[in-house]
């Protein structure tokens, strides 16, 4: 029971509790034993919170007989990036320049999932400071459990990992370019990227204020409508942000017929993208023909160069937040986030002009095309997992740079430029068995349509239900 | 925009007092220039219209635009 427990959906956990099936203390149980078998192997958590998941279990144990209003996550174990605040638990944001930090309050998110009744298990490996190529985790190195010597994709890159391995019942991670879609589409796990504006930020390190967006890592697009139900909406301190039109789970079986959708062609059909991913991303679109949608054509011209536009404006973003301390303990960064960091922080204010109007210009193109389509379908990386060795080879020229650090991010970074939705699914496997992301994007506050493509998707096929190579 | 030579890099990072020494300085150079070359590249594009606001205001209606 136990082994296959922790594989379950975090719905059906809650199920099973609140039937009085299974204990909060026994799934709690059950999660510790399998991060005490794989967490050295993976690099998934930077902390875990053991006691206090157990005794926070005990507690939910004790609630389940006194008839007291249960919420929707009672007893379930949830982890998340070690970007979010947590009271008391430290937060280190994957740097050695935070590795004593302790918080004395949760991040909204945080304190939202535990006032649904989440347990917090503990919290996730990052990349340093949620920005991506860092040379040496101080926590870790994270590891892909599809095959230990890839990655896992970054930044959310614990969530990513538990998500897959059944490390944890449901994940949240933060998305500035693709830091949840990336993880989640090298991992075969679900990661949703809610619209900029939906999910609070207060309480999490910042990459870009402009693109950072906190969301779910899980093994169902249900189950990532549950924890976007719970974490979305206004807390009184985060101002941009505005109440969620509805329960995003609201049309979550009613199907893909009807639908309209889009297939990037600029992006599935790019040079960049491996072929086998070509295939897996055209074979989704044809099952979603399939089940009634209406599927065509779409090419957007201008998304190439989203990657650069992307990082021209994030890092730039993110270089300011640091400067102080980039100035003052350069040397305790991982030299890969401070070479990253300076090069944001000397690039020509002119250019940075031009990345913000290219940014107004990709974002058009997205609404447009979102004005004749209810969802656009990508890939969300053009190759599965690479090695871990590959990133992290010196960069000798200016070309292997912009290979690098543009070309990839040209796939996830649209969203977030344009502030919509996106979530990534798993859609197929290479014949090496890495698995493939299926991307959708859709409208600005539109989950509810947006999930309701991707769990039609999910329902047709069973490339959500495959387990990485873990035994018990 | 001509490529920057390691040197004027490296005095850009000492104008905004930022350390950059050993294998950094030829990483940033490559990182600076390959940034150069490819947003040089938005020169050829009409964003006359194009404003650069940063982020969505959040009080636009539901759907897309």
């Amino acid at each position: 029971m136990t082994a296959n427990l922790v594989h379950r959906s975090a719905v059906e956990l809650a199920g099973l509790i609140r039937a009085r099936t299974i204990s909060p203390v026994e799934l709690v149980e059950a999660y510790l034993a399998r991060i005490d078998r794989w967490n050295e192997a993976l690099g998934a958590y930077v902390t875990v919170c053991r006691e206090r998941a157990l005794d926070e279990a005990r507690a939910a144990e004790q609630a389940l007989g006194h008839g007291a209003p249960l919420g929707p996550l009672h007893g379930v174990p949830f982890a998340v990036k070690d970007q979010f605040d947590t009271a008391g638990v430290r937060t280190t944001s994957g740097s050695r320049l935070h590795r004593d930090r302790v918080p004395t309050e949760d991040a909204s998110v945080v304190a939202r999932l535990r006032s649904a009744g989440g347990i917090l298990l503990g919290k996730l490996n990052l990349t340093e400071f949620a920005l991506g190529g860092t040379l040496t985790h101080p926590f870790g190195q994270p590891r892909n459990p599809w095959d230990r010597t890839r990655e896992t994709g970054g930044s959310s890159s614990g969530s990513g990992i538990a998500a897959a391995a059944a490390l944890a019942a449901a994940t949240l991670g933060e998305d500035t370019g693709g830091s949840v879609r990336t993880p989640a589409a090298w991992c075969g796990a679900v990661g949703l990227r809610p619209t900029w504006g939906l999910v609070p930020r207060s309480g999490c390190v910042p990459v870009a204020w402009s693109m950072d967006a906190p969301g779910p890592l899980t093994r169902s697009v249900e189950d990532a409508g549950l924890l976007l139900s719970i974490i979305a909406g206004p807390d009184g301190h985060d101002r941009w942000m505005r109440p969620a039109p509805g329960d995003p789970r609201a049309d979550l079986e009613r199907g893909a017929r009807g639908l309209s959708i889009g297939v990037v062609t600029t992006l599935v059909d790019s040079p960049e993208t491996d072929a086998e991913v070509r295939e897996a991303v055209r074979r989704s679109a044809d099952t979603l023909r399939g089940l009634g949608a209406r599927v065509e054509d779409v090419d957007l011209p201008l998304v190439p160069m989203a990657g650069a536009v992307f990082m021209a404006l994030a890092d730039g973003e993110a270089a300011a937040w640091h400067h102080r301390t980039l100035a003052t303990r350069g040397d305790e960064y991982d030299a890969g986030t401070r070479r990253r960091l300076v090069t944001a922080a000397l690039l020509p204010a002119t250019l940075g002009q031009q990345a913000a109007r290219a940014r107004a210009a990709i974002r058009t193109q997205l609404w447009d095309a979102l004005g004749r389509f209810d969802v656009l379908l990508a890939p969300t990386a053009p190759t599965a997992a690479p090695p871990i060795a590959s990133a992290q080879a010196p960069i000798a020229s200016r070309a292997e740079a912009g290979r690098r650090f543009f070309n990839r991010r040209s796939y996830t970074t649209p969203a977030s430029l344009a502030g919509v939705p996106a979530l990534s699914l798993p859609c197929g496997f290479t014949a090496g068995g890495l698995p493939i992301g299926l991307q959708l994007i859709g409208r600005r506050f539109d989950e509810v349509t947006l999930l309701r493509a991707g769990r039609a998707y999910e329902r047709e096929t069973d490339w959500h239900t495959r387990r990485p190579p873990l035994p018990a | 925009m001509t490529e920057l030579t390691p040197a004027e890099v490296r005095a850009l990072a000492a104008a905004a007092g930022l350390p950059l020494h050993g294998a950094d300085l030829a990483e940033v150079t490559h990182r600076l220039n390959a940034f150069v070359e490819v947003l040089g590249g938005l020169a050829g594009l009409d964003l006359t219209d194009a404003e650069p606001a940063p982020a969505p205001p959040p009080d636009l209606p539901d759907g897309s635009r």
